[in-house]
């Protein structure tokens, strides 16, 4: 299958993938250094730095939206250390995520984890902590939004207030 | 007693309290007063706002920082994807697009973000403000014989521009070593020293490719330095390493395991603290290496 390369189809994916963070792609010249440092290709997930800046490019986008790879980023920034050419490949890969979350092609993990946020103030909440923590000698809440009303208030304050807010998983 | 705002995030409160047990243990004997941050939230995690917005990402990272900031002090953290998150969210708080939307919802909660908080991984404040040599001074036992594999972490290592502190060469770690060092212990160079052990994004992605490079950075240690335990600077590490070995074992990836500490909790048990606040908590079973750690044979005798 051939792809069809317009002008139109460049211009507007370059144009998303900006607008989400991703203002170095035009700065790439497909060295690969940030393939050849990338722990999640060594992992097997290919669509990451050089190949998916490539196929963003040559305006592949709504064609690579199911993609996992960028979900599998470490968001380590091995890449963006190693880049000659000041691309910052890390911040391509997560605007490219931001694409595909706010079009809900997202892992279900992320959802919980959103659900888990506004809830608790908390992505990685969890139902036991409370005798774990007491069990090591410590008071059984934390300083944080989960036993501060104020706190927690404010976390649901901006998560309303947000671009994400609109998207309903909360 | 110099202060610092204390970020707990949410693995370690929640998941690995001993954790947080053994940071406000270790701090204080050594100079270093560890402060509440009441109210504080998750970073936010990678899976949530900075995989949506950045502007978003940018307000609640600022709103921790903000507590900080009300307190007058600095933030340490001993989660590795806290610290990149928040050392992150403030380097973009220079884009003046970002720093606009995250301004307004920021004011829209009542809070006010100026920058003037910095952010610290508990291994800088342990390597830079206090000292290996304070560090060799606060242990009651000493660790001469062990052989210990470093795992610092990723995001403690990337991206440099923007970190407070950074390593002279990200790709060959060496606070980490130092800090272990100081315990007596050693803790030789291996090949994988700096690779990823697939926590996070990727194991949620996928158990089994996680699952794949854990397995080569194990073999890695075990062939090259043949290790007594793992110790990490980040908590998710320390959780993949704990949780996962015996998975790779029963299913014939490995044939071996090693038993993982948290830097703190290391440090905590060669202070003398008790086990059974600082280290309590784990998949695998490492009573034998805890009691080796606080074998009377190892204590320092007081001059």
């Amino acid at each position: 299958m051939s792809i069809t390369l317009t002008k139109e189809k460049i211009t507007a994916t370059v144009k998303i993938i900006t607008e989400y963070g991703g203002t170095g792609i035009f700065k790439c010249v497909q060295c690969g250094a940030c393939s050849a440092v990338c722990p999640s290709i060594k992992a097997g997930f290919p669509v990451l730095c050089r190949l998916l800046i490539k196929k963003l490019l040559i305006g592949q986008l709504e064609e690579i939206i199911e993609e996992p790879s960028s979900w599998a980023c470490q968001a380590c920034c091995r890449c963006s250390e190693v880049c000659p050419q000041g691309v910052k490949p890390q911040e391509v890969v997560f605007a490219f995520r931001r694409f595909q979350a706010n079009e809900l092609a997202i892992s279900t993990a992320s959802t919980t984890s959103l659900i888990d946020l506004h809830a608790t103030g908390h992505a990685a909440h969890t139902t036991t902590y409370r005798e774990l923590r007491a069990g090591v000698g410590l008071p059984e809440q934390p300083p944080t939004t989960v036993s501060d009303a104020k706190g927690l208030q404010e976390v649901q304050t901006i998560l309303e207030n947000c671009l994400m807010g609109e998207l309903g998983f909360y | 007693m110099v202060k610092y705002g204390l970020f707990l995030g949410c693995n370690i409160p929640f998941k690995a309290p001993d954790i947080e047990q053994s940071m406000r243990k270790v701090f204080p004997p050594l100079g270093v007063e560890p402060v509440d941050m009441v109210g504080a939230s998750c970073c936010p995690a990678w899976g949530t706002a900075p995989s949506f917005d950045k502007g978003t990402w940018c307000a609640l990272s600022c709103r921790n920082m903000a507590i900080a900031e009300e307190l007058g002090v600095n933030i340490m953290t001993g989660c590795n994807s806290c610290f990149g998150i928040l050392s992150e969210a403030k380097h973009f708080m220079h884009d003046p697009e970002v720093a606009e939307e995250a301004h307004e919802l920021l004011a829209k909660a009542g809070r006010t973000y100026t920058g003037s908080a910095d952010v610290y991984h508990i291994t800088h404040v342990l390597h830079r403000d206090i000292g290996t040599e304070k560090i060799a001074a606060a242990v009651k036992f000493r660790q001469d014989g062990l052989t210990v594999a470093v795992q610092a972490g990723c995001h403690v290592l990337w991206p440099t521009d923007a970190m407070a502190i950074k390593e002279e060469n990200p790709f060959f770690p060496h606070m980490l070593k130092d800090l272990v060092e100081a315990t007596g212990a050693s803790a030789p160079h291996y090949s994988r020293i700096e690779a990823c052990c697939g926590m996070g994004g990727m194991r949620t992605t996928s158990v089994d490719k996680s699952m794949k490079i854990l397995a080569a950075k194990l073999r890695s240690m075990k062939e090259e330095i043949n290790p007594d335990l793992i110790v990490t600077g980040c908590s998710s590490c320390y959780m993949q390493f704990d949780q996962s070995q015996e998975q790779l074992r029963a299913s014939g990836e490995i044939d071996f395991t090693i038993p993982v500490l948290y830097y703190t909790q290391f440090l905590a048990l060669a202070m003398g603290f008790d086990p059974a606040q600082v280290a309590a908590i784990s998949a695998m079973d490492r009573s034998a290496l805890i009691a080796e750690i606080q074998n009377p044979a190892r204590a320092v005798q007081e001059v």
